[in-house]
């Protein structure tokens, strides 16, 4: 499918972020090598002027980072009309070993590629640049990631045979045990919603303290990091294994992509960007939390702090919401 | 904050019009330009999107389960007798002995498909005909035909033709009904008739057929079905509905991809040009930057005027490509890229295209046309924002 008009547009956003972040990444060098603050030499005038232009091409890459992933899923939404097998984007993602590996690789690049301008953000409104070497060996360690994601897409592609017979995410005919899961195993609906929904009220919690007071010791902030994690994961878990199903109203499809489609009114897109924006701003606040105390930093980071958590606490509301319409309106109506 | 954020961006983003449209030349031209390589991007991805679109509507009109007998690796007929051999078989709704195969016309060179059926299941088939009646069962020679391979008999008014056998002797055949053009990719090029009939043109054997179309009740079985005939039919090919309509994404999807890397070409070429024209700043531009930075524009302000300008000239471009293929396809049935897509038939069904354009297409296209052009015009800004004002005026 390398040839494939989706293909050929995957590899493209692909070489163009290559070609952003290779180029950012030649100023990060010269930064991490030249950076002095206190000369006034012709280098460090040119490299002041340059942190600009590297600024400007991340946040390039992040836009760029955000189609790829849409794309991506679309993309094996529509190999799924000629792949064996395969009903929605699942199968095509299961055609082959390197499918759900570039998806995550994708998803995280989103976030890392976000922190990435968090940082830059924070940097620049201090006179002092106090996070520029953090910043710049951060931006070095990105392109070696993207190559790594780069290779495994291109592999995708390339193994990815109409004549390869794959399982799709609803498998009809099976053992009791697996009730037609094959994207995740068996889970008990009662213990991962409450888990979901205990998860989601402590994170509301913790956006509600973040706003109120002035600054969190740094264990809160690890803890808070991790739960934030946490919760992704658990929310893409609850959106393929229990969610889904009742979006299409049917028990044994579990999908987490197709609701993404126009029968389902394209309900995915509100939930998975109101659950990104809000991992994010929880992830931002504590990034911004560890920055606090770099000299010319308190003040930014008390601005952003206040937004990223009113921005989380929002988002996370009308994640749950959104994700659990009609899962209660099923088990309360009908 | 958020609303001086919002605030300041609208005033650069007036500001980038006005700075565009004081230049119509150099950036009309590059729109322009810009809009011919969306439009013929675009104009592939709509045309497989329709074709496709189209294929998926004339298949459900296949059956679901197609066999054919292949000796020496050769597709060769089959006696109709081999039906008794799979009534055992639950699930199957009916068995329909087919004959078919191509008939060149030397005079105008075109091959008609010539589709023989038994004439009880012509009258159950779901043919449209534009007008007339379909070919009964004890009138031998008649047949429907398209509006398209009446215009290539030359046919006019007439109801009689004549079609060659293999031994160079006359056939001869009554026109009885026009097929609708609706169906035009699927029966453009097809003369139905009685099974007879079609024996008797290709000189085969007293039941012999060349595949049988087995349609099943629960369509969710057919490929278990499909296995049991291959148990009992080794020596046969068996093509499944769902197998045939993904042989057509592939196809179409394969070629489109390969017309989609030949234009990639064109892509780059613009790419350069639109590097080499963000990067060539007149005298009179530098001036520009200069008098905006003496007014307190930082570089990310300026960068942020060169994004909005790319942006400008991107939505309008990809607007203008956009509705420019959709024209091309919906109208003029993608006239430029048939060829490379359909095949290059004497008989090409004229097509009746819609294109049902998705936000799915519409992210395919921007995805190869606006980002590489957005990623080649930053170094330039960059490099516009960081002239050092004071050595310009």
């Amino acid at each position: 499918m390398l040839f494939n008009t989706w293909g050929l547009a995957l590899s493209i956003i692909s070489l163009c972020a290559l070609f952003l972040i290779a180029t950012a990444s030649r100023t990060a060098i010269r930064v991490l090598r030249f950076w002095d603050p206190n000369s006034d030499s012709s280098t460090q005038i040119e490299l002041e002027s340059e942190i600009w232009l590297s600024s400007t091409l991340v946040m390039y890459g992040l836009g760029f980072q955000i189609i790829s992933l849409l794309l991506f899923v679309l993309a094996a939404d529509h190999f799924s009309g000629m792949i064996i097998g395969a009903m929605c984007a699942t199968g095509s993602f299961l055609a082959n070993s390197y499918g759900i590996p570039v998806l995550l690789i994708k998803i995280a690049g989103v976030f890392i590629y976000g922190i990435w301008i968090i940082l830059h953000q924070l940097d620049i409104q201090s006179e002092h640049y106090p996070l520029i070497k953090i910043k710049y060996w951060y931006l070095v360690a990105i392109l070696p990631y993207l190559l790594l994601e780069i290779i495994l897409q291109t592999r995708y592609l390339a193994e990815l045979s109409p004549e390869i017979i794959t399982s799709c995410c609803a498998v009809f005919f099976g053992g009791k045990e697996q009730l037609g899961q094959n994207l995740l195993g068996t889970y008990s609906t009662t213990g991962l919603m409450a888990g979901f929904y205990s998860v989601a009220a402590v994170l509301c919690g913790l956006c509600l303290y973040q706003l109120s007071a002035k600054k969190l010791s740094a264990p809160i902030n690890i803890g808070a990091g991790l739960t934030w994690i946490l919760f992704f994961i658990l929310s893409l878990v609850v959106i393929t294994v229990v969610v889904s199903s009742y979006i299409y109203a049917m028990p044994y499809h579990h999908c987490p992509f197709c609701i993404l489609k126009a029968e389902y009114h394209g309900l995915g897109y509100p939930i998975f960007l109101t659950l990104f924006l809000a991992v994010f701003s929880g992830i931002s606040h504590i990034i911004a939390g560890f920055c606090n105390n770099l000299p010319g930093l308190a003040a930014p980071v008390r601005k952003l702090q206040t937004l990223s958590a009113r921005c989380a606490l929002a988002m996370l509301c009308i994640f749950v919401l959104l994700s659990s319409y009609h899962f209660w309106a099923y088990i309360l109506f009908t | 904050m958020q609303t001086s954020f919002i605030q300041k961006h609208l005033n650069i983003l007036d500001y980038a019009l006005s700075s565009l449209l004081r230049r119509k030349l150099k950036n009309g031209g590059i729109a322009l330009i810009f809009s011919l390589v969306i439009f013929l991007l675009a104009s592939f991805q709509f045309l497989t999107q329709s074709l496709e679109t189209t294929a998926e509507k004339v298949l459900v009109f296949a059956p679901d389960i197609t066999l054919q007998r292949l000796s020496a690796g050769r597709q060769v007929s089959l006696p109709d007798s081999s039906i008794g051999s799979l009534a055992g078989i639950f699930g199957i709704r009916q068995i329909i002995p087919r004959v078919w195969g191509y008939h060149f016309d030397e005079k105008n060179g075109a091959n008609y498909t010539i589709l023989g059926l038994p004439a009880d299941s012509i009258q159950k088939a779901e043919v449209s005909l534009s007008h007339g009646r379909l070919p009964q069962k004890k009138k031998p020679g008649e047949v429907v035909i398209s509006s398209s391979v009446r215009a290539s008999l030359e046919l006019g008014e007439r109801k009689s033709f004549t079609l060659f056998r293999s031994d160079l002797s006359q056939a001869s055949f009554t026109v009885v009904g026009i097929f609708t053009d609706n169906t035009d990719i699927l029966t453009g090029d097809t003369i139905l008739m009685n099974l007879q009939d079609a024996r008797d043109l290709f000189r085969l054997g007293d039941g012999m057929v060349t595949d049988l179309a087995v349609s099943v009740t629960n369509p969710a079985e057919t490929d278990t079905i499909a296995a049991k005939i291959s148990g009992i039919m080794p020596d046969t090919r068996i093509l499944t509905n769902s197998q045939i309509r993904k042989t057509y994404r592939t196809v179409f999807g394969w070629r489109s991809g390969f017309g989609s890397v030949c234009l990639l070409t064109a892509l780059a070429s613009f790419v350069i040009l639109a590097w080499d024209k963000a990067s060539g700043l007149s005298q009179e531009e530098k001036r520009e930057i200069a008098i905006l930075k003496f007014l307190g524009f930082q570089i990310n302000d300026i960068l942020a005027l060169r994004f909005w300008e790319s942006i400008a000239v991107a939505c309008v471009s990809f607007l203008l490509g956009l509705t420019l293929a959709y024209i091309h396809v919906a109208f003029f049935e993608g006239s430029l890229f048939t060829p490379i897509l359909l095949g290059w038939s004497v008989l090409r069904p004229s097509l009746n295209l819609d294109p049902a354009v998705t936000f799915a297409d519409l992210l395919l296209v921007f995805s190869y046309s606006v980002l590489p052009y957005l990623a080649a015009t930053i170094i330039p800004a960059w490099r516009s924002a960081v002239i050092r004002a004071e050595t310009i005026i």
